[in-house]
């Protein structure tokens, strides 16, 4: 570190790159064999809120093999590490990147991919799989919620991860020391296993790989209660985005909104029990003496016993401890958790403005239900309201946004109501509707430019006044449709746009637009042929992967979607998605755990 | 109420005055030293800093109060749960906050790298202006207390508080003058009506 003292100290925040977290695991170099590093392409406070990254990490360790960090620099240490001719290194090793035998990379969003191309360049190592054949190089692997359509990638990564992580990234690498490196009995090998999709073997366009029947299927955790769970984390030197222990309390949700990418490839619901939940808030805070517990998942509303687990929790747990509950849905939420938090703002998402449209999305919850939520909330001492929206659904009129206009009418009329200590704030957020695959709506369009405008303006012009509106810029809504949904020419596209300088798109204030529209330009490639409406016959560049959803009951989603019929969530029945086998509550076992 | 000297060293200088308060906090939680909140509508764990040390500057002679009601071996416990570099040195019962933000009133710091040069050069002077952090310009000869050399290092004593002066920006007039550049920047002593 010593020859890096004046970078740091010109640097912002330099204690994101020193390491030496309390709590941080040890990684020994060597150790079983195999040195894993786990890289998260976005900023080091980002990174260490996830989750899933020391999952997969504690997974190595747990067979006695070497797992550490690294996490994008913020462009002031990267340009400096580059003027020093340091390549970017691990961050409780301080091993340069190049020297292990992989770099897992969590694909979290879209708009993290030049990033990627970024850290890869600061580490030294060539940024195609081309450029790096037959080279010494570590393999570049990717895991994560993206890697559902890994093709934009498929040029610079060796292997791609699909599906849960905790055990296959991990026998992975056992099967690499056994074959004593990545050869030819290796690729064999671990394309053979569930969840690995090694590119290589698919070269050429996809849809041809696809007619001979190249398949790839998802690996899935049925046992989530058993799974590996990290109690013995790192307590970042900085502050991080969410800075508190958190409980993974499900995986998959029940409800089925036809927009969630999640609510299908994370399918189907799998729980963790209310002892096993209490003992790792337990670990967790003893560990790192958080002040606040988080019950993540995807709805934590939905968790069946979830006035026991925060009955235990809080009898387990030190007094002053605080639990947050991310993701509840309107029609679970309840005016005694609000008090237990000392918020003042609280956030909803009706997603549509409409009951019609709601219908059309299957997010099933009636305007009634927000307004009693809003209502509790009030009662309970709340003064502030965020609605998260979406505009350009399909089906999408000016009737929908004139409903998002009447919904906040409402809710201001229900806490004038009652003579109130505040003043009401509301917030209103609308991001523009990006269509994801393994989703109902993976065959439809997303609106331009102009149509984006109009939505935004109406609103500007018809929200109540008062109502604090934001809204998603549309180039960055276009990039992040066009790279879920793209395919392997997308490869060349992304590279350029790196060359030009496009690093941290995910970040308003660092986003460059042009660079991207130029290496669009460059290319010869329209980013909006890959937004455009996909016949139902098309090959789609994911239809390789095999997420266990069956297509049929997405199309048939979709065109209940059109009809405006709500299917529901599984909760109130079985609709056969293709998950029936593996999922528990098909059998009937919502409450197994 | 439990006043304590610790150290920012080995990493932690990097560490920011917030982000080290939270790190306080978080060791007490796992050492399980119950720490008073305040009473207000924000609550917060009544932990008192002294003066924030600039960033990138090592410390063996920081100042921090707790309230708390815990009696018993205080070093070990929280040695045991901090994070590397900061490490309580010593640690007494107090019945009156002792106030090191306010009650250290100058710090000795030491620092190598700094081309040799007549320190009565420095104490002769009158005054010397140079511009901050900020862009303004200030006097900081009143607020430098002494300067001598001991080998190779440069021992020197400057006022906190009121007449604070940062030792980084001490060191970089110095090697801007003189020449060479400070390297490892510690400090060694706290003075003042502490205990």
């Amino acid at each position: 570190m010593g020859s890096l003292r004046k970078l740091l100290l010109k640097c912002e925040k330099p204690s994101r790159y020193t390491g030496g977290e309390y709590g941080a695991p040890e990684p020994v170099w060597g150790a079983g064999g195999f040195n894993f590093c786990m890289c998260f392409p976005d900023l080091y406070e980002v990174g260490m809120s996830n989750l899933g990254i020391k999952i997969v990490a504690g997974s190595f360790e747990q067979r006695g093999m070497c797992a550490d960090f690294c996490f994008a620099p913020a462009r002031d240490f990267g340009e400096g590490l580059k003027e020093l001719n340091v390549p970017l290194y691990s961050l409780a090793l301080k091993a340069p990147l190049k020297d292990f035998d992989m770099l897992g990379f969590s694909l979290q969003y879209e708009l993290s991919y030049t990033n990627v191309l970024y850290m890869l360049d600061l580490a030294g190592i060539p940024l195609t799989r081309e450029e790096r054949r037959g080279g010494n190089y570590p393999l570049i692997a990717a895991g994560g919620p993206c890697t559902a359509n890994p093709e934009p990638l498929a040029d610079f990564f060796d292997i791609f991860f699909i599906g849960d992580g905790e055990s296959v990234d991990a026998d992975v690498a056992q099967i690499f020391v056994e074959c004593g490196g990545a050869n030819d009995d290796f690729y064999e090998r671990i394309a053979a296993l569930d969840g690995v999709y090694v590119p290589a073997l698919a070269e050429g366009p996809v849809s041809a790989a696809e007619k001979e029947g190249f398949k790839v299927k998802r690996a899935l955790i049925s046992d989530l209660d058993g799974a590996i769970f990290p109690t013995r984390i790192a307590v970042p030197n900085c502050e991080s985005v969410h800075d508190r222990a958190v409980l993974e309390v499900m995986r998959g949700c029940y409800r089925g909104c036809r927009f969630c990418q999640a609510g299908f490839t994370y399918r189907p619901v799998r729980k963790r029990s209310v002892k096993t939940l209490t003992a790792q808030a337990c670990a967790l805070i003893d560990g790192t003496g958080f002040g606040e517990v988080s019950l993540n998942s995807l709805s934590t509303g939905d968790y069946g016993r979830l006035p026991e687990l925060i009955a235990s929790l809080k009898g387990a747990l030190p007094p002053e401890i605080t639990l947050a509950l991310p993701s509840l849905r309107v029609d679970s939420f309840e005016g005694q958790f609000a008090q237990d938090a000392r918020k003042t703002s609280l956030t909803f998402a009706p997603e549509a403005g409409t009951q019609r449209l709601r219908d059309v999305i299957n997010k099933d919850i009636t305007e009634e239900e927000i307004l009693r939520a809003a209502q509790r909330a009030f009662d309970a001492g709340y003064s502030a309201v965020k609605l998260y929206f979406m505009i350009g659904l399909p089906t999408e009129t000016d009737d929908d946004l004139a409903g998002i206009c009447h919904i906040c009418e409402k809710i201001r009329a229900i806490y004038a109501e009652v003579k109130r200590p505040k003043a009401l704030r509301i917030s209103v957020s609308a991001a523009t509707f990006v269509p994801k695959p393994f989703t109902p709506f993976q065959w439809e369009r997303q609106i331009g430019e102009d149509e984006v405008r109009h939505k935004q303006d109406y609103l500007i012009k018809h929200l109540p006044r008062g109502v604090k509106f934001s809204w998603s810029a549309y180039y960055p809504s276009l990039l992040e449709a066009v790279l879920a949904r793209g395919d392997r020419t997308l490869g060349k596209v992304i590279l350029s746009a790196y060359k030009k300088g496009c690093t941290f798109d995910g970040w308003d204030n660092l986003f460059c637009e042009s660079g991207w529209r130029e290496a669009f330009d460059e290319r010869g490639i329209s980013p909006h042929l890959f937004v455009r409406e996909r016949r139902e016959d098309e090959v789609l560049p994911w239809d390789f992967i095999d997420m266990m959803i069956d297509k049929k009951f997405l199309l048939s989603e979709r065109r209940r979607a059109y009809d405006g019929k709500v299917t529901g969530s599984c909760l109130t029945g079985c609709h056969a998605c293709g998950m029936q086998k593996s999922c528990p509550a098909a059998r009937g076992e919502y409450d197994s755990i | 109420m439990i006043a304590f000297k610790y150290t920012k060293t080995d990493g932690a200088e990097y560490i920011s005055h917030l982000d080290l308060l939270r790190h306080i906090d978080r060791t007490l939680r796992r050492a399980k030293i119950e720490v008073k909140y305040s009473q207000g509508f924000h609550k917060h764990p009544r932990i008192f800093m002294g003066n924030p040390l600039a960033l990138g500057v090592r410390s063996v002679s920081e100042y921090c109060t707790v309230d708390t009601d815990f009696c018993g071996d205080f070093l070990p416990l929280f040695n045991e749960h901090s994070p590397g570099g900061i490490k309580c040195l010593a640690a007494k019962v107090t019945q009156t906050n002792p106030n090191f933000a306010e009650s250290i009133k100058a710090c000795r710091y030491e620092a190598e790298g700094i081309a040799p040069f007549d320190v009565h050069e420095i104490q002769s002077c009158a005054s010397i202006v140079i511009t901050d952090l900020r862009g303004r310009t200030v006097d900081i000869r009143p607020r430098i207390c002494s300067v001598e050399w001991q080998g190779e290092k440069l021992l020197f004593t400057l006022y906190c508080g009121e007449k604070n002066l940062r030792p980084d920006l001490f060191c970089s007039y110095l090697s801007q003058k003189y020449g060479g550049e400070a390297a490892y920047i510690l400090k060694t002593e706290s003075f003042g009506t502490m205990f």
